[in-house]
């Protein structure tokens, strides 16, 4: 919580201060990816169901958020209209898939996007391959801003409500139960925990967190299309930034982000713009030495380092008492 | 008359292009029968076959000529990434593995786009380049070759793991770990053989592919993910299942190019996966 009003306030601080557009864009980014991040770990994180195919609820907001737009109605519309959208799609994909384990859940995932990628793609009305390019219009009903002042507030109003939901999900019924189905589903199952139910409802709810920051990013960009919003290449950010920073840990996506735009776009930039693959290499770099040596994520580390330390401390006062009698 | 001579094109079109991916799969699900991986990273391999193979021909060595020696050379590099890397991730938590492998398919993309950048490159007038008449059908000569190498090698894999003492051995490591080892199996030697032998089917397949595709950093990408379905179809880790699920897989995509639309033509068969894996999740050959 402390962590949090921190950050919320330097957040605060940067929207106000900040002229920089390129310094304002990486913390757009940054939290954006925070919050998809968060969205995958629900499902993958503290659920254990890995998925390769998360963008396509990102492209549920994006996308209603376009559809909106160019049909003239009020862009807030595609708050709700993307995330029942999203929702429903991860219902029914959902509903078959989740019970499967391990990479065949993680297959069945990118087969999943690979279809709704092939299917946007030959559908006019959502733009086909081109996609769309939203109208420039300006002020709070249209939900576009001339500065990126007002967006990094909402990023940070998004993130923070983010958030404090996982907050509540990790002391939730919900939450205890995931983690229980991931510990051991057998076990779960027999102390009568309904893992097909449980998981649909914390797939649903990852999905409208996704659709929310595709609603965001759509009125960020004003422009929507199959590559940067559901494509595989997307689903791979979301799932790796949840890697990193540690799966199944509250501040792992946030971590996991700032290691990102930090890492990945900024020596991107610095090297010379993205496109020559420099971001690749060192994120797919960061990624291997992780799962080699720290496969829990950094914050996954911090936390076993902490309890080895305390462990280690109480093990010492415990001997120190014992010795003492 | 027309259709029926159209179909029989298709069909042709399909067990050909089914073989090379049976090849590519056999790769893929050898390694994970023996270690239960699944090499994310696997299509990237292949697209490195295909750089290296482009290179020799350009020294002069032509894809088929090359390919030996993109063979031995993947082989080896199958066998260092084990050592260093994937050898280190099975002591990890099971999810290791998945990441681990997907951190290597991104790292060897970005480095193919930063040091061979995005284009696409195609070896020069490449042999093979006519057609000919199968049964009266007009067929690529490229697609031909590359159709009977990839049945040829994929045939001496399946002969190599059935009848040698190794090939037995890797049965055995599949079957139980620690049985295997408790009868002196060097089980870190046999895992390590097998990922080497994983990499060289694609460094073949890389070799045969380059009579007919261009390469790029995400050449792979394509072939990999057909690969996944061919290998949960076939039952993962059954050799003999991936080539008659691939042969499925091909027909499926390119009848489904055909009568669907070349943007769709993925389409069935991911929902072929889908089904598989829901109803039949052993695959069509493997065993429970």
């Amino acid at each position: 919580m402390i962590a949090l009003g921190a950050i919320v306030a330097a957040g605060l601080v940067t929207a106000l201060s900040v002229r920089d557009a390129v310094a304002l864009d990486l913390v757009f980014t940054l939290l954006l990816y925070a919050v998809l991040g968060q969205s995958w770990n629900w499902i993958s994180g503290y659920a254990g169901n890995i998925s390769f195919g998360h963008a396509i609820f990102f492209g549920c907001g994006a996308y209603a958020s376009a559809l909106m737009v160019t049909h003239g109605l009020s862009p807030w519309l595609a708050i709700p209209a993307g995330a029942v959208a999203a929702a429903a799609l991860a219902i029914v994909t959902g509903f078959p898939t989740l019970a499967l384990r391990g990479h065949y859940f993680s297959i069945a995932t990118i087969a999943v996007a690979a279809i709704v990628d092939a299917l946007v793609r030959t559908q006019p009305w959502l733009g086909r391959a081109t996609g769309f390019e939203l109208p420039i219009a300006s002020g709070w009903a249209a939900l576009q801003f001339a500065d990126k002042g007002p967006y990094i507030v909402l990023a940070l109003v998004l993130f923070t409500a983010v958030q404090i939901a996982t907050i509540a999900l990790e002391r939730s019924r919900l939450g205890y139960y995931l983690r229980a189905l991931r510990a051991n589903h057998a076990a779960a199952a027999a102390v009568g925990i309904d893992e097909r139910s449980w998981k649909l409802l914390a797939f649903a709810w990852s999905a409208v967190i996704a659709s929310c920051a595709g609603v965001l990013y759509a009125q960020y960009t004003l422009f929507v299309d199959p590559p940067s919003t559901i494509a595989l290449g997307v689903s791979i950010d979301i799932a790796l930034i949840g890697v990193v920073g540690g799966i199944g840990t509250l501040w792992g996506p946030a971590v996991g982000a700032l290691v990102y735009v930090v890492l990945a776009k900024g020596v991107a930039l610095e090297l010379g713009g993205t496109g020559k693959g420099y971001d690749l290499v060192i994120y797919g770099a960061i990624i291997c030495v992780i799962a080699a040596l720290r496969p829990h994520g950094i914050v996954g580390a911090i936390v076993d380092g902490l309890r080895r330390r305390r462990g280690a401390l109480e093990l010492g006062a415990a001997s120190a008492t014992g010795g003492a009698a | 008359m027309e259709a029926l001579t159209t179909f029989a094109q298709l069909l042709v079109g399909g067990v050909l292009t089914g073989l090379v991916f049976a090849l590519v799969a056999v790769g893929l699900t050898l390694v994970y029968g023996v270690m239960d991986v699944v090499n994310f990273a696997h299509g990237e391999f292949l697209m490195l076959a295909m750089y290296a193979t482009l290179g020799l021909a350009l020294l002069g060595l032509g894809p088929l000529l090359g390919l030996p020696l993109a063979v031995i050379a993947m082989f080896l590099f199958g066998i260092i990434v084990y050592r260093v890397f994937v050898r280190r991730l099975l002591a990890g938590p099971p999810e290791a593995t998945v990441f681990g492998t997907f951190g290597l398919l991104v790292l060897m993309q970005g480095l193919a786009q930063a040091v061979f950048s995005s284009d696409f490159l195609s070896v020069p007038s490449p042999p093979f380049a006519g057609t000919i008449r199968f049964a009266g059908l007009p067929v690529s000569q490229a697609s031909v070759v590359e159709g009977c190498g990839a049945l040829i090698l994929t045939a001496l894999l399946f002969a190599f793991v059935e009848y040698t003492e190794t090939g037995r051995a890797m049965r055995a490591v599949a079957e139980d770990r620690i049985a295997a080892t408790l009868m002196g199996i060097d089980v870190q030697r046999i895992n390590g053989l097998a990922f080497g032998i994983g990499a060289a089917c694609v460094g073949a397949a890389g070799g045969l592919l380059m009579l007919s595709y261009p390469v790029y950093p995400t050449a792979g990408v394509p072939f990999a993910l057909t690969a996944f379905v061919v290998v949960a179809l076939g039952g993962f880790g059954s050799i003999s299942g991936a080539l008659v699920a691939a042969l499925l897989v091909g027909m499926l995509e390119v009848f489904g190019g055909f009568y669907l639309s070349p943007e769709l033509k993925l389409v069935p068969v991911y929902l072929a996966y889908l089904v598989v894996v829901l109803v039949r999740p052993q695959g069509l050959l493997g065993r429970r």
